[in-house]
């Protein structure tokens, strides 16, 4: 009996493989490599997928909004299960990074990258993919005389309940945005470093805006005409004009537009530590780069790749100024702005 | 059932085995995670802190869906007493035509419930529902978002809570005197006042406890108001999720969770005190059984058959209606288009051939299969030993396997999350999160009591000569238990394998806080296709997994119940009646309609008449 008992309580620690034994598709090829991003929708997953695997790596991607992939891995860290993250943007690497998440590694084409957008450390962990400003957009049919900026949505009556804000802060768009309004109210003695008039900001951006909608893309609302202004990473927008049909105008504020870059890293302590390098050094180069580029409108870091970039993508980001966010500030308060904005301001 | 000492009982090696085993998953799996949980909240870093109190008190959006979910919890008890005593009368009680057909229909929710339920609503009521599509054109001022908010969790909450009542009160309404019936209209009584004075008081307990449970389901309440609630009706649990998932807002979902859990187990105690105050079983074993009730006055009799009849629509609605436009090819999904030169089976060779359409249907099935096999499996030893040996030690341990009973789901998912996200020594260094392992652990975890209950009950049936006789002949301890014991019990054992199973097998609750990223069951994946803009494909996908889960639901019900009606009936009546007589031994567990816990999250009662009896307190 005492067997059937130790079988039974070996099932607990075997049933690991056991559950993968049904579910897993792919057992036979190896471990695939598991890979974390946010930035995996509008098809950049399935192409990602397909282009990996023609280079002969068996990957698997595991999509979920910037927080979230930050969280999941943080959660993850002594049991890391992806191998590498990619599309996040520096503050939630730096964060990642002060977690021990991170593995250092240096790929092949750090060299055509420029290194002041990687980690500021000299044992450098992340390097930069793309970078793209996060901007307010909006529909030029329905909106006759654009906002200058931000605050203009919750200030001027005419753009109440017509902007869409956002419903969750698990996403790292909606995070920088609300970084941006934040650090520009940066004050030692308010809460969480932030004056009372910026914590109001928030308070307005939420009380007069329409809520996103899980998964309903703002440019299909745009089109619906649920709501004509929203934030949108800029890679994204000239692709969603042409699938809704809408022609998108976006807001260039004085004081500057939030930049993410999305950086690449190795997972710390993961199973495939070389494919994971390998893939990244493949991932991150001149030419696979310029091709994501010209399929997906990013403006790449590299420079190899900016040669292969769409001339009109790199147009359009030259009219934004960057705005000056410290980022230091930033990273180290997020995590409780977004818990207080839950708590407090979320409806 | 004779008291052996602990020196004998720890004389046995296959008892200190078993025992030394179940003391490390109590303290490893019951104690120490949720003890951790308070820890962690109040205690980070060994210091008190309040923060997570005054973070609370001071979010609006906290306390209001604290407020949500006690006013869904006092509501919901009520609207499913309504509607489950309505239904158990029915067809339980008055002579109604059609009411075995009634029954099927309202016993549709033991098959189709939890998310798959709140899913299928959405799809067909929901803002761009099958329904709201058809009707929009006729009303032009429709909002199309009609079915949202505290209305619609209330509505799909209500429906999916009434099985208990079909279990629980429907297996109490027998034990009414037939002959006390007579009397009363001999002595003139109006059907109204023998409902009310002779059938209502027996019913009485069993309307408590369901009351109870009715009430901590809502409470819980996390996939209805995540589907349905929107942003005007947040409650608790979904609240908790957002939180779980940050490390460093973690405490304040801890808090949450033992508001949840402080507020289960009160209302657990009163329910077990004004138990065991109780005064029920007054009423005499049966004498005459229960013959069915003719409503005397006309007009009553026939408003009672339209409402029944409309209640019976709406209840099978949505399954027929998922069943039929799962065979529409997405493009009429999408229009609310039904008709039959668009019949296809497409949609079926799409997730029976995809292998990423059909993983989260058979990750589910290997979950709930293996987490069957190891309660089942685990617990015949234990509850072998707790029955048998009647010692402090022995008592000890099943109040501690009762834990999970009186904590929401969503507080044990936690507490293992945040106990075992780094080395424990408690697992030999081992770490559970980011392993497929973590819920197959909960899922254990959750399914113990109700396990644990069934089989002592099964094992208290067995005949104690027989055992006595094979070991006065020389059988040896593991070879009586094989040979004996085993046999015996073995038929319930499967039946309860089988709830489990079926229980299991759409969950989300549970799933939701632990579930690998690459392993993810069915739940979240339903839960995933009711969202905005998932496509047309989606929603189809949806509705082969619900005709498939309910396809596979009703084989193992059929396997348990329907094929071995005939010769395992008396077996089973034994197993599972015993519970509801009053435990003295199992003072956690107040009411045979305590099997109902919704932590649990299965609640099964299985008494003949009715052909089918399980499923899960669904919400």
């Amino acid at each position: 009996m005492s067997i059937a008992l130790a079988t039974s309580a070996a099932f607990l620690f075997t049933a690991c493989g056991g559950s993968s034994d049904g579910a897993g598709a792919n057992d036979e090829a190896g471990e695939p490599l598991i890979v974390y991003t946010n930035s995996d929708s509008e098809g950049r997953g399935e192409w990602l997928q397909a282009e990996a695997e023609a280079e002969g790596f068996d990957i698997e991607i595991v999509g979920a909004g910037g927080a979230d992939a930050t969280n999941k891995l943080i959660a993850e860290r002594n049991n890391p299960i992806a191998d590498v993250v990619f599309g996040l943007n520096n503050v939630y690497y730096e964060q990642l990074k002060s977690e021990d998440v991170l593995e250092p590694y240096t790929p092949a084409w750090s060299g055509e990258v420029d290194e002041t957008l990687a980690d500021p450390d000299d044992d450098k962990a992340y390097w930069p993919l793309v970078q793209q400003a996060i901007v307010l957009t909006y529909n030029e049919d329905a909106v006759s005389e654009a906002p200058e900026d931000w605050p203009d949505l919750w200030t001027d009556d005419r753009y109440s309940d017509r902007y869409e804000r956002a419903s969750s802060m698990a996403g790292a768009t909606t995070q920088l945005v609300m970084a941006g309004i934040l650090s520009r109210y940066q004050d030692e003695n308010g809460d969480l470093g932030v004056s009372d008039e910026g914590w109001q900001q928030i308070e307005q951006y939420f009380q007069n805006g329409v809520p996103a909608e899980k998964d309903v893309d703002l440019f299909a609302r745009f089109a619906e005409g649920d709501v004509d202004l929203g934030q949108m990473p800029s890679s994204s927008i000239p692709g969603r004009e042409e699938a809704y049909d809408v022609t998108a105008g976006v807001v260039s504020p004085e004081v500057g537009v939030p930049y993410a870059v999305e950086q690449v890293a190795v997972v710390r302590g993961s199973d495939n530590q070389d494919t994971a390098k390998e893939f990244i050094d493949w991932f991150g180069s001149g030419d696979v780069q310029g091709r994501w580029a010209a399929e997906f409108d990013a403006l790449p870091v590299n420079e190899v790749a900016l040669e292969q970039a769409p001339p009109e993508v790199i147009e359009f980001n030259e009219q934004f100024t960057r705005q000056d966010i410290d980022y230091g500030f930033v990273q180290e308060n997020l995590d409780s702005w977004v818990e207080k904005i839950e708590l407090e301001y979320m409806p | 059932m004779r008291t052996r000492s602990a020196s004998r009982m720890l004389r046995s090696p296959l008892v200190v085995v078993t025992l030394i085993i179940l003391t490390w998953f109590s303290a490893a799996f019951l104690l120490w995670p949720n003890l951790n949980l308070l820890a962690e909240t109040f205690f980070p870093g060994g210091e008190f802190t309040g923060r997570a109190v005054e973070r609370l008190l001071s979010s609006d959006r906290a306390m209001r869906s604290l407020a949500n979910s006690f006013l869904l919890a006092v509501v919901l008890s009520i609207t499913v007493n309504v509607v489950g005593i309505f239904v158990v009368l029915v067809t339980q009680y008055f002579r109604i035509r059609g009411s075995r057909i009634l029954w099927l229909g309202y016993a549709t929710t033991f098959l189709f419930g939890g998310i798959v339920l709140a899913a299928g609503y959405k799809f067909i009521y929901g803002s761009d529902g099958i329904v709201t599509e058809l009707i929009a054109p006729y009303f032009p001022g429709l909002d199309r978002d009609w079915f949202s908010g505290f209305f619609a969790v209330l509505f799909v909450m209500t429906l999916a809570s009434t099985t208990n009542h079909l279990l629980f009160l429907g297996n109490a309404i027998r034990d009414v005197d037939f002959q006390t019936i007579e009397a009363a209209r001999n002595m003139g009584a109006s059907d109204w006042t023998i409902l009310r004075r002779v059938v209502l008081p027996v019913l009485k307990p069993t309307l408590f406890a369901v009351t109870i449970l009715s009430f901590l389901v809502g409470l819980g309440a996390l996939s209805a108001p995540q589907v349905l609630g929107g942003e005007d009706f947040q409650t608790i649990t979904p609240i908790i999720l957002t939180f779980a998932n940050s490390s460093s807002s973690r405490d304040i979902a801890a808090l949450l969770a033992l508001v949840l859990g402080a507020a289960t187990i009160i209302m657990l105690a009163i329910m077990s005190r004004l138990e065991r105050g109780g005064t029920y079983h007054t009423v005499a074993r049966v004498a005459a059984p229960l013959q069915k009730q003719r409503i005397s006055n006309p007009v009553v009799n026939v408003v009672v058959h339209v409402v029944a009849y409309v209640l019976f629509v709406i209840y099978i609605s949505p399954l027929v209606l998922i069943f039929l436009y799962s065979f529409m090819d997405s493009a009429s999904i999408s229009a609310g288009v039904l008709s039959p030169d668009r019949f296809t089976l497409e949609n079926y060779t799409r997730v029976l051939s995809q292998g990423s359409v059909l993983r989260p249907f058979i990750v589910s099935i290997v979950y709930s299969g293996l987490s069957a096999i190891i309660t089942v499996g685990g617990l015949l030893f234990v509850t072998r030993i707790i029955q048998k040996y009647r010692t402090g030690l022995t008592t000890t341990f099943e109040y501690l396997l009762h834990i999970p009973w009186i904590l929401p789901a969503a507080m044990i998912a936690l507490g293992l999350v945040m106990t075992y996200d780094e080395p424990s020594p408690l697992l030999g260094g081992a770490v559970l999160s980011g392993t497929t392992v973590i819920l197959l652990v909960a899922f254990v975890v959750v399914k113990i009591p109700f396990t644990l209950r069934m089989l002592k009950a099964a094992f208290s049936s067995v005949n104690e000569s027989m055992e006595e006789a094979a070991t006065i002949m020389g059988a040896g301890a593991l070879y009586t238990f094989r040979r004996i014991l085993l046999p015996a019990v073995l038929p319930t054992a499967a039946a309860i394998a089988a709830l489990n199973f079926n229980s299991q097998l759409d969950d989300y609750d549970t799933a939701v806080f632990l579930a690998h990223p690459l392993y993810q069951p069915l739940g979240l994946q339903i839960k995933a296709n009711t969202e905005g803009g998932a496509d047309v494909n989606a929603v189809a996908n949806t509705f082969v997994y619900t005709v498939l889960l309910m396809i596979v639901m009703g084989l193992t019900m059929y396997l348990v119940y329907g094929r071995g009606s005939r010769r395992g009936r008396k077996k089973r009546r034994s197993a599972v009646t015993a519970p509801t007589e009053p435990a003295p031994d199992a003072p956690v567990v107040p009411t045979n309609a305590g099997e109902a816990h919704p932590a649990l999250g299965a609640t099964s009662e299985v008494n003949p008449p009715p052909p089918v009896a399980s499923g899960s307190t669904r919400q």
